[in-house]
């Protein structure tokens, strides 16, 4: 006899399955639009090309997981064995409709395959689940919440998998047909019952079980983390959409401060706490965590644009209900150092920094809750164009006695212009950077200029707090002082500047006409100082023998991805050893700095960041830190200090190291060590 | 609760190098920054509070020249809903009392419950204006405000005395108070926000239009005026150190020891 598949054996009546089944669709499908009106309200302004990288994306974070696997081997495993089963009983039960109502092909050798498949699937999804019950609850991996959702949602699963299999073993039991054994779990199972008419009456009843349970998980889906099936492989795809640009201007009142593709990686999170692990706030014990404020923007957004929201009384209880939960503070944004480590670790690309932004150009457009020293910060930047009460006079002081030429004291030009930023250009410590990289640029002989007290601010402040009418208003500032000046060839002492100049401005300049496009090309000065080390320009005569260590900064490292620059520079000084700290490159720890934190009140925890990265530092053994940031370098001389490590590390930024190298002065028992 | 607020644009000075003309009659104003006076920006926030809770109209007025409106504008953006520029053509030489005609004769027409002002400006700093204007208006008025109530009919008011004392005093409405610093957080005013209100119409006056001659502001109409303006002398004692930092707490430390401070 060939194998076939019999469909509702001894199951009646069918009808009644057929509208449970409709029931569930129509329950999910309320959730799906649910979800679906909120991301729509999300603003949006640009055209969504079909993108084959976005397809290429989905394929490997989607289906192998890609993203999952990275540093948790073990997570990507159990993952893949809950989403491929998953999906492959998903197909399956797809098939059996097909074979039921449209081509009768689950038959023969076939068949077989088919049922042994089958059969293995179910494993990989019971093995997952239980592996993920032993992380979550036996193993404590710290980052895992245990909520009565996350137990919920793997229970509910199991018990779908496991009714599958009774219902299975009973119905083998009963049928007895002889190629049972290649459903190798059911024919198992059904060895347990000995008599075929007992399996036989329990089997509808347990059919009914499975089916509810089933069909039961279909419409949950979109009410629970499970959601993450249909959110993630879309947040995956949107991830290489370019930026979108939305200027002031052209900002309505009602809209929406999230993005739609923000909205959707909100959704997509599955709270699985990677960016928790990495946040260098939650890490030095502030009361801030990444996940938190996803979780808290995705509550609000949904309870905003609920479609139920169309019967207020249901709004009314649902707010009452919120108010009395304890939630997530708001006021706790400014804790976010845009260092963007957790968008590196997140498996669907939640990138918090940017939501993060958002939100905050809602509580600036509001006013009424800017903390009070961003508060003085942002007035400063808008009058003064630094963003301390300083006339703009003082911004060129630190070169007073270089001869640096001014740019904006000629008609045009002449070599590179050198944008030193607002921090190196006022804070005493920082000057010392922009002093050593114009001594550099002068010893290397190479024809340069600054924009004196002229130079603006490039927005970068304003832009992290959300100030966005302030960032657009600099960057015209900047772009037109380009302009007037033709200077096509920019290099900065702040990776903040580098990043605002080289991934902020492009979006806005291209919603202008072509000819009034900003016209530059912007370079950090490691980058520079790499060229010039490769072209042997920059060559260092004296060894000097010391053990140094770098420290990335988040916005020229994870944002820019510059991480050998820096290293090859230092290497290629004589005599000089360069260890790594524990975190380095795309895994670097933040000093703290950033995102507009300096300009604020004090937000520290009992430790700073800068303090635990200044010990994995001392804890290397190297005698210097290095560091390409201003802002890094304010920091971490801080911690050098408040730590008590002033004898044993000094802190340097790669000019002052540079130059350092470079003054050293000639010994002749030295170069023969190097000879030999 | 309708209120007026009458605020003003000054140079910013904490850090500014103020140079004097040579005559001696004007500071030179092209390297300062304007703003709106500190005091005023705490009237409007304090403004805007009350219309929040209590509904109303909040009217803004200035005098000065066509960039002053951009105070306007930020107290708009704040959230007042009107906002009226008196040209200051003919007050060049005016002192507090035509300047407090010139707002008289511009908000007397205006309905309103409370006048504020900021208790004075930062750059003259006469602290006369708000109370010569109450009196013009013949409305009961307080000084140095710090906190306001809102009764029926009534208001009651905390003022700032020496010494860290405050006085409480019941007023009637209509009312004229001069706001001081600290009542309130004034909220902080994006381009977003000033984007906002870019449409709404600034009512534009003069002292033709409100019927004033030159018998009552200007140089004529003061009975103050400016004789010569000059920075202060460098006072004996004071020495300004030179040389790089280490050699200036070198010579601090000096000082310090030779006058005794230090055994
Ligand atoms: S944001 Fe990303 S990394 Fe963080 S909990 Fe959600 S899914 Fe995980
Ligand atoms: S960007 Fe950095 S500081 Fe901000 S939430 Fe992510 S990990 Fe934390």
């Amino acid at each position: 006899m060939t194998p076939f598949r019999t469909s509702y054996w001894h199951i009646e009546p069918v009808w009644v399955f057929y509208l449970l089944a409709a029931v569930a669709v129509v329950v999910f499908l309320f959730g799906l639009f649910a979800h679906v009106s909120v991301w729509v309200r999300g603003i949006r302004r640009q055209t969504l090309p079909f993108s084959w990288r976005g397809i290429s994306n989905l394929f490997l974070d989607g289906f192998l997981g890609r993203r999952i696997f990275k540093g948790d081997i073990a997570a990507g495993t159990m993952h893949l064995l809950i989403l491929w089963g998953f999906l492959g009983l998903f197909v399956g039960t797809v098939l059996i409709s097909v074979d039921y109502w449209v081509y009768h092909f689950l038959k023969g050798a076939f068949y077989i395959w088919y049922s042994a498949g089958l059969e293995i699937l179910g494993l990989m999804l019971t093995a997952g689940l239980i592996w993920s019950l032993i992380r979550r609850y036996l193993q404590r991996v710290p980052r895992l919440e245990r909520r009565f959702e996350d137990l919920a949602v793997v229970v509910f699963l199991l018990l779908v998998v496991l009714s599958g299999f009774a219902v299975e073993g009973l119905r083998l039991a009963a049928q007895r047909q002889e190629w049972a054994r290649w459903s190798f779990v059911g024919h198992w199972l059904s060895l347990l019952w000995v008599h075929p008419q007992g399996a036989l009456a329990a089997y509808p009843y347990l059919w009914w079980v499975h089916a509810f349970l089933s069909l039961g998980l279909i419409a949950f889906i979109p009410y629970c983390k499970l959601f993450h099936i249909l959110a993630a492989p879309t947040s995956i795809y949107l991830e290489n959409q370019p930026p979108q640009a939305i200027p002031v201007e052209t900002r309505s009142p009602d809209d929406e401060v999230f993005s739609y593709r923000d909205m959707i990686f909100f959704d997509a999170c599955t709270r699985c706490g990677r960016c928790v692990e990495v946040c260098p706030s939650t890490g030095a014990g502030e009361p801030f965590s990444p996940r938190d404020f996803i979780v808290w923007a995705r509550e609000n957004l949904l309870r905003k644009y609920h479609p139920l929201n169309y019967f207020t009384w249901l709004t009314r209880w649902a707010n009452h209900r919120h108010t009395s939960e304890q939630g997530f503070d708001p006021q706790k944004i400014w804790h976010c150092t845009t260092c963007r480590a957790c968008l590196d670790v997140c498996p669907v690309y939640v990138a918090t920094q940017d939501a993060i932004r958002q939100a905050r150009s809602k509580i600036i457009e509001e006013g009424i809750q800017v903390p009070s020293l961003l508060t003085q910060t942002l007035k400063n930047l808008y009058k003064y164009d630094n963003p301390w009460e300083a006339t703009k006079k003082k911004r060129a002081q630190w070169s007073q006695d270089l001869e640096i030429p001014d740019f904006s004291e000629t008609e045009e030009a002449e070599g590179l212009c050198y944008f030193v930023g607002c921090t190196t250009s006022m804070d005493i410590r920082a000057q010392k950077l922009a002093r050593s990289f114009a001594w550099i640029l002068k010893h290397v002989q190479i024809p340069f200029g600054t924009l004196g007290k002229r130079e603006p601010c490039c927005g970068d402040i304003a832009r992290r707090a959300g100030e966005d009418g302030l960032f657009e208003k600099q960057m015209e500032d900047c772009v037109e002082l380009f302009d007037r000046y033709r200077i096509r060839e920019v290099v900065t002492s702040s990776p903040h500047c580098f990043n605002t100049l080289q991934n902020e401005y492009p979006a806005f300049q291209a919603l202008k006409p072509p000819e009034e496009q900003a016209n530059f090309q912007v370079r950090h000065y490691t980058q520079l100082l790499r060229e010039l080390v490769k072209v042997g320009s920059l060559w260092f005569e004296n060894p000097l023998h010391v053990t140094v260590t770098y420290h990335d900064p988040c916005y020229l490292g994870r944002y820019n991805q510059v991480f050998d620059a820096p290293r090859e520079v230092i290497t290629a000084i004589p005599g000089v050893t360069l260890v790594e700290m524990a975190h380095n490159r795309a895994n670097s720890l933040c000093c703290g700095g950033g995102g507009d934190r300096v300009w604020q009140e004090n937000l520290d925890a009992d430790v700073k960041m800068a303090e635990i990265r200044i010990r994995e530092a001392e804890a290397t053994g190297a005698e210097i830190l290095i560091t390409a940031c201003p802002l890094c370098l304010i920091m971490l001389e801080d911690a050098r200090k408040t730590t008590s490590l002033e004898h044993t590390l000094q802190v340097m930024d790669l000019n002052e190291f540079v130059q350092m190298a470079l003054s050293l002065e000639h010994i002749p028992g030295e170069q023969s060590v190097r000879r030999r | 609760m309708n209120i007026v607020v009458c605020v003003k644009q000054v140079p910013e000075v904490t850090d500014a190098e103020l140079e004097i003309n040579r005559e001696g009659t004007e500071i030179l104003k092209e390297d300062l920054e304007f703003d709106i006076n500190e005091w005023d920006n705490y009237a409007v926030e304090e403004a805007v509070l009350i219309k929040e809770a209590h509904g109303g109209k909040v009217t803004v007025v200035t005098l000065g020249d066509e960039d002053c409106e951009d105070v306007l504008r930020t107290a708009l953006a704040m959230g007042a809903d009107e906002a009226i520029r008196i040209d200051e053509q003919g007050f060049e030489f005016s002192d507090a009392a035509g300047i407090a005609q010139g707002l008289y004769h511009a908000v007397r027409d205006v309905p309103f419950d409370l006048l504020l002002t900021g208790a004075q400006g930062s750059d003259d700093g006469w602290a006369q204006v708000g109370l010569t204007l109450a009196e013009l208006l013949g409305i009961s008025y307080a000084s140095l405000v710090v906190g306001v109530e809102i009764g029926e009919g009534t208001i009651t008011v905390h003022r700032e005395l020496e010494s860290n004392t405050q006085e409480k005093v019941e007023m009637p409405l209509p009312a004229a108070l001069t706001i001081q610093t600290g009542i309130n957080n004034p909220r902080y005013v994006s381009i977003m926000g000033i984007q906002k209100v870019r449409r709404i119409e600034i009512k534009e006056t003069g002292s033709k239009e409100l019927g004033l001659s030159e018998a009552e502001i200007g140089s004529q109409g003061s009975s103050v005026a400016s004789q010569k303006l000059s920075l202060p002398p460098v006072g004996e004692g004071a020495e300004i150190l030179t040389g790089s930092l280490d050699e200036i707490c070198e010579k601090t430390a000096q000082i310090i020891r030779d006058k005794g401070g230090v055994m």
